[in-house]
């Protein structure tokens, strides 16, 4: 391959890196290793790459990744009540997985749908106009 | 009551079968060189948040030469409060679409990505059928109506960082990288995406340019005023009754109408105490001066920004200093860390904050000025040097009123 070719090929890397995020709920040490031959880069670089992208683990994540707004707009509309109830109900921190591998939370940074905050991401469900009970009971459709 | 102009926002365009394709046929028709005259008499500025006119953006692309030439829509919207770029990937795929084989052909690319922020997963469910739909109907990677144009478009997506809306940082990211931004020069023009010609423009910059090329809405670019021609969405949210998505003419409606007729007012018993008019970037508007038509110049002139077009409502209910911490840990969570200015900088900030939040002590809101002035001249990518605009913007308006203890901000 030459050096032109092979440079385009890396614009299928985080594509791959999504793949195993989905199929594993995290990207396990051996994939990093096929990807690092596969792509020509260090181990050192692959983990580099992942640890700069919010939506990438090298930890096994629960089935449910719940992603709450707190940015300003879904803030302005008491998203911090929701997330205390979603706190304290499951027990976790941000960036926290529940010990039954069920729920992962993550406080995150705007979802785009701040005209009808507060907003919450269950995996690749948006639901709009939360508040704490609602919360909940998403939370608890899921178990 | 201020009427919509609609032209961006609209019916959805999701069907490719009933889609006639007008602005490109009309471009194909008239040739590269006329395309661009259009797109750069049509004033047209970029609706990410720059600004910059992308008729000469593309008119320098088109004079560069490369082994390949790329057109990246940025896709990755990701400014606080802003919405509109969802909308028009989710509803109006065709439009986008179309923006994006415009640029192409333009500017000699036979090349395009779409980058969209992973976030928007069914943003990126659509959009994929769309490329499917188009590479079904020989719309994409063939000789397009028989022109001779062709075009390989092909969508990528992002994973989860706000630095990526940066354009040399969201090369970086398709590059398969981390999302760091670049020193520029080179801007992205002369050597972009695998260090070839590139140009990046938003989602509603390419469907703008829709407009201008198509023949039944050829009085888009007579809209506005001066400086400020067409249209822009908005994103209304915060403290409002009517929140969502709207579509303004530049210099046809003031802020008030804004927040009061199409955002239905403040909700609650509380007034507005300001107005953040492009996202959390740009410096807050005082409730006393929203008088004024909505243009880039008029936000200029007040030492703020139109920004992305994400307009939030802030009334008095709020704790400003409570807010200030929200924006203040967006920005340090976000920071790429490449400028330690802004990498630092941003997390001081947050620690002066928390500081006199939870010590009730001191703040020095001299030191916070000359933080916030110092990430604004050696941050490398806009998104740093614009990251404190808000909280020197709130100390600017409201420190007195607030008595901050120590030093009081002149």
């Amino acid at each position: 391959m030459d050096k032109f070719k092979s440079l385009f090929y890396q614009d299928s890397l985080l594509e791959k890196l999504h793949q195993f995020q989905n199929t594993y709920g995290y990207i396990p040490e051996a994939e990093i290793e096929n990807l690092s031959e596969k792509y020509q880069l260090s181990r050192a670089n692959v983990y580099g790459v992942i640890s700069f992208y919010s939506m990438f683990y090298t930890e096994p994540t629960g089935k449910y990744i719940i992603r709450i707004c707190d940015i300003i707009s879904c803030h302005l509309n008491e998203s911090d009540s929701v997330l205390k109830a979603v706190k304290s109900y499951l027990d976790l921190k941000s960036h926290q997985t529940t010990e039954d591998k069920k729920f992962t939370l993550e406080v995150v940074e705007c979802l785009g749908h701040c005209g009808e905050g507060p907003v919450m991401m269950v995996n690749n469900k948006i639901f709009t106009k939360i508040n704490k009970n609602k919360a909940l009971e998403i939370l608890n459709d899921c178990m | 009551m201020v009427q919509e102009k609609l032209y961006l926002k609209g019916d959805k365009l999701l069907d490719i079968s009933n889609y006639e394709f007008k602005s490109i046929k009309n471009a194909l028709q008239i040739g590269r060189e006329k395309t661009i005259q259009k797109i750069k008499d049509s004033d047209l500025k970029g609706r990410g948040g720059a600004g910059f006119p992308t008729g000469i953006k593309w008119e320098m692309a088109a004079d560069v030469e490369g082994k390949e030439k790329f057109v990246v829509c940025n896709a990755d919207e990701g400014e606080p409060g802003t919405f509109k770029d969802r909308y028009l990937l989710e509803e109006r795929p065709l439009k986008v679409l179309e923006g994006i084989m415009l640029a192409a052909y333009a500017v000699g690319a036979d090349k395009a990505y779409i980058y969209i922020r992973g976030e928007y997963s069914r943003a990126i469910e659509v959009f994929s059928e769309i490329i499917k739909a188009a590479r079904e109907k020989n719309i994409l990677n063939d000789n397009l109506f028989n022109s001779g144009f062709k075009l390989e478009l092909k969508l990528v997506r992002g994973a989860g960082a706000y630095v990526c809306g940066d354009e040399t940082s969201l090369i970086n990211s398709i590059e398969g990288k981390r999302g760091r931004s670049r020193i520029k020069p080179p801007y992205p023009i002369e050597k972009g995406l695998f260090k070839q010609p590139t140009v990046v423009n938003n989602v509603e910059s390419l469907c703008c340019t829709a407009e201008v090329m198509n023949p039944d809405s050829e009085d888009f670019s007579e809209l506005g005023t001066e400086g400020s021609r067409g249209t822009k969405l908005l994103c209304l949210s915060g403290d409002l009754n009517r929140p969502g998505l709207y579509e303004v003419e530049f210099g046809q409606i003031t802020l008030i109408e804004i927040i009061y007729d199409l955002g239905g007012g403040i909700k609650g018993s509380e007034d507005l105490r300001f107005v953040i008019p492009g996202g959390i970037s740009t410096a807050v508007i005082k409730a006393d001066d929203l008088d004024f038509p909505y243009s880039y110049q008029a936000f200029e002139k007040r030492g703020s920004s139109l920004g992305s077009g994400a307009v939030i409502a802030v009334s008095k209910k709020h704790d400003l200093l409570d807010l200030m911490l929200n924006v203040s840990r967006f920005y340090m969570d976000e920071t790429c860390g490449t400028c330690f200015p802004c990498r630092e900088g941003n997390r001081q900030i947050n620690k002066i904050l928390k500081a006199f939040k939870e010590e009730d002590g001191k703040i020095d809101t001299e030191l916070i000025s000359d933080i916030g002035n110092t990430i604004r001249l050696a941050a490398r990518c806009g998104l740093g040097q614009s990251s404190l605009n808000f909280i020197t913007s709130v100390i600017e308006n409201y420190g007195k009123e607030l008595k901050f203890g120590g030093k009081i901000y002149a």
